[in-house]
């Protein structure tokens, strides 16, 4: 007894006691640092589904900046995107990427994707768009005739940014929220969960589960910040994985002053190269003005969630051989799932060249054989490529949309 | 009475593969003495000297350096002693000047003011002034061994310890070595200086003590050491003359052993000038008799079972 | 004990003197000078070949603006040879002087333990900053003489003018030499450990080689932002339109984390530690 009584005293008195605690002390505060940042002592008002919902869908823009972490678990092979060496927009489809945000609240807007040593940026100033890769030095200006512009001024404010949306854009909480919330009602079941905390503010929780079993979607998961009802967190949860979102776009550090003035300007620098695109701005048909590909209209078969979409006559290798920009414009906001639309957004970059990866080797990666064509399924989209030029997508199991050609 | 200037009780080190390198000794050295720690190599006498410097840990025991604890007091007891662990160490490519300045602004007790004298000083002291701007490699060990004095001696010391301080040098520089011994006990300090060369340092020592095998075999004035009674005499006759020569011996109440033509036996109180006195009496042819004292050497063969040199 | 005024000052002095006037530390130093030098002149002698606008696109960049040789030096130093020559002092910080035997004089003059290991982290660090500023320096003048020096195009595609990009390397360079630090703390560590400085020097180049191996598996995610080269790249931070200066601040607790475990762990080992070399 008393020689462990020595042994422990002589062991208080020793030197390693000092490692020992420091040691404990780094590890407690490395555990605990998450811990705090999502504790729920929140003492928000408490507030209804419907309530909730309509102040995140009628809250006033404001000037806000912050980080957004993009994370993707899709199910597809890690390794393709860790070989796409910089900030490119298609690394968004598997792992983790960071965003950084800006916006004035109205007319002007940043949003950087960062990579390791370069930067994808998207700066927006109303009608014009300015995109510039660090990686390949190019810079790409979207702009709209001068007719289109006559014709957006002539439009409400909501037709005009509907009709503005385009692809390039980086996901932000706000986007998939909107997106999530404007087709919420009629397909779905919302409910408002315990509050909880994001980048270090208080949030309300949005639950929106969809009525129907034919989608992928499990639930998708708002984040609402407290005070500003802006969406700070979209977590989408996939039937095929229980233990973590399928995608998550969320704030890691967020702040509501308005940004520097030169956060907004942006000059092409003197030795990149740059290309102008006139983007054509679409009639309430679907169709492009201007466009010089004139596609059938896709066919749309079921409703909300379930939605699959079906365009004909697509021929994939030619897409895949040259700037496929010449789709987007049909694919643009008529799949009915949100997240569907996100993603073949993404699977559609603007620019080709610098990718780091061969579209043609990707899309042989990523997709199987079946007996019906080339299926690429992951844990929210299912894409059908038939051998006859049909493509069906939709936030459906692979399953369905192989029944369905 | 004033406390020596080592003591230890019952020091032990046990490394950690469990071999015991130090085995509960009892050191005193008294203040102006020159203590010669000897021992064969592997006795342990380095690590005790390392536990007396703080630079080792002892398992149990405790050690005092200059009437203070270490290794807690090493902070202020440690400027007072000078010491030559295990050969002399420096970094090869400063001179040797330059190890000597390096060595001084580690010291934070030493004066930086008087640096430059304090090092010129003791480099004279060893010899060393005109080899001083040469790099350490280029150093014979002899010379190296020299520097590693002349670290020791940089400050005034109380103390020095002095670990094999005559390894690698020719005699002449051992007998220099031999010489700085007696010169700093002249003055007043007390050294600790350890060998498994008994003849190089055996001269100089006021103090003997012995180690093997990790203990402190003997330990004791060098006079008394080899004053003892322990006189022998040996006798050599022609070989007819041998039983003669026995029953000489055995009549005069000595216990002898034969060696062909050599008879030994303790002596004791019988004088030597009784034995030969009867030898002649009784007749024997006498070839050469020999009274031997036993030497310091015997003694440590005797007590370690080895003789000096013996790497076990 | 009694210090003389300003004593700790005369060690550090001493040690870095030693450190320093050692023909490997000057050997170490002149091949990561190289470093910069040499890509100018592969650069200079490619442009006008076939083989411009190879490599990651900032390394294309140096061409039209010498400012970028900077970064360009310091991202193919970072990974290995910064670790490695760092690797070889800090781990030869006190197993160096434990194999030439040096330690036993340095700690029988008497030096107290704590404060010798002071001076040896101090004068570790000290190389690092070195390190990384004489590779920024040479970047700064070889790009300059070979490529001129001008306006900087951030990543964000934002230009500043010429002293903001000097002020940004600057930055680049302090943040690179911090990041350092922890490394240091582990090389010092590794020193304690052993005798033998080849040991101490491989096992802290190994941690730095490990580390940002860990750091490419997808399912160690969870403890990537902990590991001590995650935030290492983050110096591009200073290449943005807007400095986020949380991000290089979480890079900087990171390293005090490791600096904070294995600087108390080098000083539990290293005054408990029997030295008999």
């Amino acid at each position: 007894m008393t020689s462990t009584a020595h042994s422990r005293r002589s062991f208080l008195r020793s030197p390693w006691v000092v490692p020992i605690a420091v040691t404990s002390a780094v590890a407690v505060s490395l555990i605990s640092a998450p811990l705090f940042a999502s504790g729920d002592a929140n003492d928000l008002p408490d507030i209804t589904a419907e309530q909730l919902m309509n102040q995140v869908l009628d809250a006033e823009p404001t000037a806000m900046s912050g980080t957004v972490v993009h994370t993707a678990r899709l199910g597809l092979p890690d390794m393709l995107f860790t070989e796409a060496t910089g900030a490119d927009p298609i690394s968004l489809l598997g792992g983790s990427s960071t965003i950084r945000v800006w916006t004035d609240g109205e007319q002007r807007s940043r949003a950087a994707l960062l990579g390791t040593m370069s930067e994808y940026s998207v700066v927006t100033d109303g009608a014009e768009m300015w995109t510039y890769s660090s990686s390949d030095d190019e810079a790409v200006h979207y702009s709209v005739s001068d007719a289109d512009l006559a014709r957006l001024e002539a439009m409400s404010d909501e037709a005009r940014a509907e009709a503005l949306k385009r692809q390039g854009e980086l996901p932000t909480p706000q986007e998939a929220a909107t997106e999530a919330l404007t087709k919420v009602e009629e397909f779905s079941t919302v409910r408002v969960d315990a509050q909880s905390t994001v980048a270090g503010r208080e949030v309300y929780q949005l639950i929106v589960t969809p009525d129907t079993d034919e989608t992928l979607v499990k639930r998708v998961v708002l984040s609402i910040d407290g005070e500003t009802k802006v969406p700070l967190r979209v977590q989408t949860w996939s039937t095929q994985d229980d233990t973590a979102p399928a995608v998550e776009v969320s704030f890691t550090d967020v702040d509501f002053s308005m940004p520097a003035e030169s956060v907004f300007d942006f000059k092409a620098p003197a030795s990149a190269t740059e290309r102008e695109v006139v983007v054509p701005v679409p009639e309430k048909d679907g169709t492009m003005a201007g466009s010089d590909v004139q596609h059938e209209m896709p066919v749309v078969t079921g409703t909300g969630w379930g939605t699959v979409v079906e365009f004909k006559d697509l021929d994939i290798a030619a897409l895949l051989a040259k700037d496929p920009a010449s789709m987007t414009g049909t694919t643009d906001r008529i799949i009915g799932s949100e997240e569907a639309q996100k993603m073949l957004e993404e699977f559609v970059p603007e620019h080709s060249a610098g990718m780091g990866l061969e579209l043609g080797a990707l899309y042989d990666q990523l997709t199987t054989e079946v007996p019906e064509g080339r299926l690429l399924s992951t844990t929210l989209l299912s894409i059908l490529a038939t051998d006859d030029g049909r493509v069906l997508v939709g936030a459906v199991p692979a399953e369905t949309l192989r029944t369905m050609a | 009475m004033i406390a020596p200037a080592i003591r230890t009780e019952g020091l032990t080190k046990r490394f950690r593969s469990g071999q015991v390198a130090v085995d509960g000794i009892d050191l005193v050295v008294p203040r102006g003495a020159v203590y010669g720690f000897l021992g064969p190599n592997g006795s342990g006498k380095t690590t005790t000297i390392r536990m007396l410097l703080g630079l080792v840990r002892p398992t149990a025991g405790a050690a005092w350096l200059l009437d203070e604890q270490m290794p807690k007091a090493g902070g202020s007891v440690l400027p007072r002693v000078g010491a030559l662990v295990e050969g002399p160490a420096f970094h090869p490519y400063l001179s040797g000047r330059a190890n000597l300045v390096r060595l001084d602004s580690c010291d934070s007790t030493a004066d930086p003011k008087t640096s430059r004298s304090r090092i010129d000083t003791s480099l004279d002291r060893v010899g060393l002034t005109a080899a001083a701007a040469k790099p350490y490699r280029q150093y014979s060990l002899g010379m190296k061994q020299r520097l590693g004095l002349a670290a020791a001696l940089l400050r005034p010391r109380e103390l020095l310890v002095l670990d094999e301080p005559t390894n690698g040098l020719d005699p002449q520089g051992t007998r220099e070595v031999r010489h700085l011994i007696r010169e700093l006990s002249a003055e007043g300090t007390t050294v600790l200086v350890s060998s498994h060369l008994l003849s190089e340092i055996e001269q100089v020592c006021t103090h003997i003590g012995i180690m093997g095998r990790g203990k402190l075999l003997a330990q004791a004035e060098r006079q008394s050491l080899i004053a003892d009674d322990d006189i022998r005499i040996v006798v050599t006759t022609t070989p007819d003359h041998v039983s003669d020569a026995a029953a000489v011996l055995t009549s005069l109440g000595l216990d002898a052993t034969v060696d062909s033509v050599e008879l030994q036996a303790q002596l004791g109180d019988t004088p030597p000038e009784r034995v030969s006195a009867a030898l002649v009496h009784a007749g024997v042819d006498l070839v050469g008799l020999d009274v031997r004292r036993r030497s310091l050497e015997q003694l440590f063969v005797e007590l370690t079972g080895e003789g000096f040199d013996v790497a076990r | 004990m009694s210090h003389a005024r300003g004593s700790f000052g005369r060690q550090l002095r001493s040690d870095l003197r030693i450190l320093f006037g050692r023909p490997r530390t000057i050997a170490l130093l002149a091949g990561l000078a190289a470093v910069p030098l040499l890509l100018a002149i592969v650069l200079f002698v490619a442009q006008n070949s076939g083989m411009a606008g190879q490599g990651p696109g900032f390394i294309g960049r140096v061409t039209g603006n010498g400012l970028f040789l900077v970064i360009a030096s310091l991202f193919l130093c970072l990974p290995f040879l910064l670790p490695l020559t760092i690797g070889i002092t800090a781990g030869d910080a006190l197993a160096g002087e434990a194999q030439t035997g040096t330690l036993r004089y340095l700690l029988t003059l008497p030096v107290s333990r704590t404060r010798l290991l002071a001076s040896k982290a101090l004068t570790s660090l000290a190389f690092a900053v070195a390190a990384v500023f004489l590779i920024a320096t040479v970047a700064l003048a070889s790009g300059g003489a070979f490529f001129g020096l001008t306006d900087m195009t951030l990543l964000s595609g934002s230009t500043v003018g010429l002293g903001s990009g000097m002020a940004r390397m600057f930055g680049v360079a302090a943040y690179v030499a911090l990041s350092l630090t922890g490394l240091v703390a582990v090389g010092l560590f590794f020193s304690t450990l052993t005798e033998v400085p080849v040991g101490a020097m491989a096992g802290t180049t190994i941690v730095a080689v490990v580390s940002s191996v860990l750091d490419t598996l997808p399912q160690l995610a969870a403890i990537h932002p902990y590991l001590l080269t995650h935030h290492w790249f983050d110096f591009a931070e200073f290449l943005r339109i807007e400095v986020n200066w949380s991000v290089l601040s979480s890079g900087m607790i990171v390293q005090l984390g490791w600096v904070a475990i294995f600087a108390t762990l080098a000083w539990g080992r290293f005054t408990t530690a029997d030295v008999t070399s």
